[in-house]
């Protein structure tokens, strides 16, 4: 139609000018055409790797738009073929479907959705977790991106250290504690491999309530896991007879019955932690330990209010008895193992010389 | 206690005369059963206690309140032992302070040559066992081992049940020593128990003179001689016997 207007009367100049402008238009669509596919991360990132990038959204909050294509291929996901499309489903092309998320928060609860489809088993795990259990009230309880990161996912034990910072987002005041304890400023200043980081006793995605029943009769054998590991113990010159002479205890003979017979019913026989404290766990001959000589007293009071000094003693620890730390029990356990069975003995060999001598006398008896 | 019964039948002239002794006086067969009624209780609910990491205890002790009340019938039992405790050694010391307790009881130089000749008997180096008086040494040494017993039994458990009150006075060293000392000497005495005391009670021959009080002229001649003899005057032998 153009080109009917043209003949009819623009002068021929402006028409040369006007078909090579066509022309051209027409060359460089055609251009076009060669570039990346609408789907592929490269056409994605002609556009998104402007950092100056980002939208508005109906909450008010900015939300940047920027995806480093640097980072991006330093990550997992990027160098193994799985591109934007894998998780961004229904961004299929330019122009892209009108924004429905209303925050940043919305769309993240929205969008980890995506790592279902390739991580379902550790998906389904985290659903039992004590965060999924919180979701429904609380939108700041974390999903698979709030720990693992969106697009520049990478492996999260890589220090191993990196785990606890991770948890520590959230869980600041808890790390605080770790930190400064034997096994967080081991793992933090020398990223000791051994030492447990919050995921090894709380779990990876199933992580439960640590304040339940099920959580406090577990906890001696969590603690067991490593600290009756004789190889590993021996590592750090620790005792690993620690969690068997516990069982023998007080507290350890009615917690394994409350762990056998009652496990969902509370019990108030102390665990490890109610002694050695849970995050703070430090050396026993650290001033700052609870189980210190100097704060025993009152470790113990926890649960023995108004007890003595003298109250402490009467937990012989997890040591075998000795002269030197458990005289009393030495001098008994010394007398009755050799009572015991000089009594038994005795009375028993006397007893069956009498019912010899008795039925030799009767057949002899009778035999006359 | 001196004078021997005369249980006669009128009528018949050539019936046997059957006279017997009072061998203990009603209040030392009460003790006895009281012993034995709170010994027995204090085994049943302090054996599940002991064994509790057990499956069979578990089974007893199925319940945390079943817990609280197997050792609240133990604590009873214990306050009845207590008390009996006190009003023997009480009566013993009533009785000393008044010069009348008698030493039948008391552990002399004789009862260890009996022991010796007893042994020498049953292994058939002497014909003759040894004589004895009102009570032998194998009764001395039942008594004695559960006066002992009791006395271990009882300051053990006390301090297992106010160890915060305990501990005020005494090291917490006591605590863990008691409760092994508790736990040990109740299995001890209870095999003793059945392995001693039963077998001369129960097997070599059928005493049930703690629960009649009496017990027979003939049985009085021959296992306890000399108290026999001092009884009666015949053919007053060794001095052991007695004299209250």
């Amino acid at each position: 139609m153009i080109i009917n207007k043209l003949r009819l009367g623009l002068p021929l100049w402006i028409t040369v000018a006007l078909l090579a402008t066509g022309i051209s238009l027409a060359y460089s669509s055609h251009a076009r055409a060669a570039q990346p596919a609408q789907e592929t991360e490269a056409f994605c990132l002609s556009c998104h790797s402007n950092p100056e990038l980002k939208m508005t959204l109906p909450s008010g909050e900015e939300l940047p738009l920027y995806v480093s294509p640097e980072e991006l291929k330093l990550s997992i996901h990027s160098p193994l073929g799985i591109e934007c499309q894998a998780c961004h489903t229904e961004i299929k092309a330019y122009p892209h479907p009108e924004n429905t998320y209303s925050s940043r928060r919305d769309l993240s609860r929205a969008y980890y959705l995506s790592c279902k489809k390739c991580h379902s088993a550790i998906y389904e795990k985290a659903q039992d977790s004590m965060h999924a259990q919180v979701a429904a009230d609380n939108p700041a309880a974390p999903v698979c991106t709030d720990c693992h990161g969106s697009h520049y996912v990478h492996k999260p034990d890589e220090p191993r250290a990196l785990i606890s910072s991770t948890c520590a987002t959230c869980h600041g005041k808890v790390y605080e504690q770790y930190k400064n304890s034997i096994h967080g400023s081991a793992l933090i200043d020398e990223d000791n491999p051994d030492v447990p980081v919050c995921t090894d006793c709380h779990g990876v995605h199933n992580i439960h309530d640590p304040r339940t029943e099920q959580f406090r009769i577990e906890t001696p054998e969590l603690c067991a896991n490593c600290h009756a590991d004789a190889e590993l113990m021996s590592k750090y010159g620790l005792p690993a007879n620690v969690y068997d002479l516990y069982k023998l205890s007080w507290h350890g003979v009615d917690v394994s019955v409350y762990k056998s017979r009652w496990p969902t019913i509370w019990h108030d026989s102390a665990v490890c932690t109610d002694c050695h404290g849970v995050h703070d766990i430090r050396r026993t001959d650290d001033p700052q330990s609870h189980v210190n000589a100097s704060n025993l007293q009152g470790t113990c009071q926890q649960c023995h209010p108004g007890t003595d000094p003298n109250w402490t003693d009467a937990w012989t620890g997890h040591h075998e008895i000795s002269l030197e730390r458990t005289p009393w029990l030495f001098y008994v356990d010394a007398f009755y193992s050799s009572f015991t069975p000089f009594v038994l003995w005795v009375a028993g060999i006397y007893v069956i010389l009498q019912i010899l001598r008795a039925t030799i006398d009767r057949a002899r008896r009778s035999a006359r | 206690m001196s004078e021997p019964t005369k249980n006669t039948t009128n009528s018949i002239p050539a019936v046997k005369i059957e006279r017997s002794f009072v061998r203990f006086t009603l209040s030392q067969r009460w003790e006895h059963w009281v012993l034995l009624l709170a010994f027995v209780v204090l085994l049943l609910t302090g054996l599940p206690q002991k064994y509790r990491a057990t499956s069979w205890s578990q089974q007893i002790l199925a319940t945390p309140d079943q817990v609280a009340w197997i050792q609240t019938i133990h604590h009873i039992a214990a306050v009845v032992l207590i008390l009996e405790v006190l009003y023997h050694l009480g009566k013993a010391i009533y009785l000393m302070a008044r010069r009348s307790l008698p030493d039948h009881m008391f552990v002399t130089l004789k009862d260890f040559r009996d022991a010796g000749q007893m042994v020498a008997y049953l292994l058939f180096l002497r014909k003759e066992k040894p004589v004895s008086g009102k009570y032998n040494f194998e009764e001395k040494v039942t008594y004695w081992f559960i006066f002992f017993g009791v006395g271990i039994m009882l300051v053990s458990g006390l301090i297992l049940w106010f160890p915060e009150i305990i501990t005020r006075v005494l090291p917490g060293g006591v605590i863990p020593a008691a409760k092994l000392a508790h736990s040990t000497e109740a299995v001890v005495a209870a095999i003793f128990v059945v392995i001693w005391h039963f077998y001369h009670v129960h097997l070599q021959r059928s005493n049930l003179s703690i629960f009649t009080g009496k017990i027979s002229e003939e049985d009085m001649q021959t296992y306890h001689t000399l108290e026999y003899e001092r009884l009666t005057g015949d053919d007053p032998g060794e001095s052991e016997g007695g004299s209250s």
